[in-house]
């Protein structure tokens, strides 16, 4: 009865204070992309057009971890049984992904162009029994200087 | 679409870049086809469950990463890298980006 | 080349449904799923027990099960004992029980009595404190040898272990969705073992009209149960194993009448 009612608190909560600071997430990330939308990024090797007389280049990266809420997690585990596409799972991949790439963007706001974006994803955090809740993403590129 | 992996379309001049785009999914088997691949791993082999698994993965990555692209206006997706990590046990993850760009 | 920024309108890389319904639809599928397979084996499990002779189950929990119970249930201070009665054995008569069960008395403020496999009813000494007729002792007794012979017990234990393999089979590793599918099951079990209950309570009547020629002090137990849990939290008897004690009582009334049982004196139980 008790395993009940701490399991019911616990979802609600996950469930509505989840979806909440997702919202606000997602909001915080479009309004950041739209400010940074003119910092070129690429993943090809060389610049992109001519960029002139390049002062240096330097590797800088960004990463985010992030985990689901507790609502989704239930979700996760009953998608498993069924099988298909594990939605909880997506909004998490998106969000820590855009974030990995704003905060790149924001390591180097005087840069011209970033290069060769990669990018790196790794379970960092796996409770008892693989029980995987948060994804680190790691971007890196290579940010050109012009004079 | 013209998707590849390489800098430069053979034959192609790109004349707009667009900006990186990209395609994600998170799939999972259902339960009886975990437990056959478990069995089937004392034994070794392939895992056909799994296969099946993440190229249903792939395909639906890739179809997002083109809808993305379609979006900006893209004829191509240059440069695309694949990466894969596990998020939760028994679900792939796959993960597709590249740039966007326009071909002549 | 030139660059054009531009960002995408629509995000493609996350379904626009509704989480909650997604979560609904795959808890009633799962539902769905345990009970069809929860009520198949729990037949299979009926079907079998009734092919296991009490030899052979003597033979599988004689020792063991006894000895954990007891090792689970009494504090280290306090001890257990085996006893001999004869109205036990008379009782035993009546139920037409040939094979050897074993009584247990251990000190416990636990108002129960338990049957286990391999033969053996523990009746807790807070039982014995609380009955003041030797009817009403005759009745728990009759109750459990109710449960032996339509072999509750075993059917009781296959049953969860069927629940226990299902729930893990299902959830997996998941240590987070075996919290969400344990209440459930528990409410299909609980559901299961208040039709068992129901018809020990009417074994133990048969046994007390055997022995006495009356049922009378039969709902004494319930009775003194009720007066002392009058308060109890409403919502418990949902969750509890045992049917609502005021329904019990009136069942077991119902089927003396129709049965023709009548009420008598009851005998002072001698301690």
């Amino acid at each position: 009865m008790t395993e009940l009612i701490i399991f019911a608190a616990l979802i609600s909560l996950g469930f509505f204070v989840g979806q909440y600071l997702e919202k606000r997430h997602y909001a915080s990330i479009q309004m950041r992309e739209k400010q940074l939308i003119n910092l070129v990024t690429t993943t090809s090797k060389t610049p992109v057009g001519d960029v002139g007389e390049i002062s240096h280049c330097t590797l800088v990266s960004g990463n985010a971890v992030i985990s689901i809420d507790y609502f989704k997690r239930i979700v996760a585990g009953l998608r498993a049984i069924f099988g298909g596409t594990v939605r909880s799972y997506e909004t998490l991949i998106d969000r820590s992904r855009r974030e990995a790439i704003l905060r790149l963007k924001e390591s180097c706001p005087e840069a011209a162009q970033i290069i060769n974006l990669r990018i790196e994803t790794s379970s960092v955090f796996k409770g008892k029994k693989n029980d995987v809740g948060s994804v680190e993403v790691l971007a890196y590129g290579t940010a050109v200087y012009i004079k | 679409m013209i998707i590849t992996n390489t800098e430069e379309i053979p034959g192609k001049t790109i004349t707009t870049c667009l900006g990186v785009v990209s395609g994600s999914t998170v799939r999972a088997k259902h339960a009886g086809r975990d437990i056959m691949a478990g069995l089937k791993n004392i034994v070794g082999g392939e895992l056909k469950g799994y296969t099946e698994l993440l190229s249903e993965a792939r395909d639906q990555a890739m179809d997002r990463l083109q809808a993305q692209a379609q979006q900006l206006g893209a004829n191509a997706i240059v440069n695309v890298r694949f990466s894969t990590s596990s998020v939760a046990a028994g679900a792939s993850e796959i993960y597709i980006y590249g740039t966007a760009v326009i071909v002549e | 080349m030139k660059y054009r920024p531009s960002l995408p309108e629509q995000n493609d890389n996350v379904s626009h449904e509704h989480p909650l319904r997604e979560f609904f639809v795959l808890l009633a599928g799962l539902c769905v799923i345990g009970a069809i397979i929860y009520v198949i084996l729990g037949l299979f499990i009926d079907a079998a027990v009734d092919h296991i002779s009490p030899e052979t189950e003597q033979r599988w929990f004689k020792k063991t099960s006894i000895n954990a119970a007891i090792a689970q249930m009494i504090d280290e201070d306090k001890k257990a004992e085996s006893f001999e009665s004869e109205l036990f054995d008379s009782l035993k008569a009546c139920a037409n029980i040939d094979y050897p069960i074993n009584l247990w008395r251990v000190e416990s403020n636990a108002i129960n009595a338990v049957a286990l496999p391999g033969g053996d009813i523990i009746v807790f000494s807070g039982l014995l404190d609380k009955l003041k007729s030797e009817n009403g002792l005759a009745f728990v007794l009759g109750h459990e040898l109710g449960h032996f012979k339509h072999r509750d017990h075993l059917k009781g234990l296959g049953r969860g272990i069927v629940l226990t393999v299902i729930s893990s089979a299902l959830t997996g590793s998941d240590s987070s969705l075996t919290a969400l599918v344990s209440p459930v099951s528990m409410l299909g079990q609980a559901n299961y073992s208040q039709s068992r209950e129901s018809a020990a309570d009417i074994f133990a009547l048969e046994i007390l009209n055997c022995h006495y020629g009356h049922v009378g002090g039969a709902t004494e137990f319930f009775e003194s149960i009720l007066n002392e849990h009058k308060d109890v939290w409403e919502l418990a008897h949902y969750f509890s194993s045992h049917p609502e004690v005021e329904k019990r009582i009136e069942n077991m009334s119902h089927e003396s009448n129709t049965r023709g049982f009548v009420d008598a004196k009851t005998i002072t139980l001698t301690k």
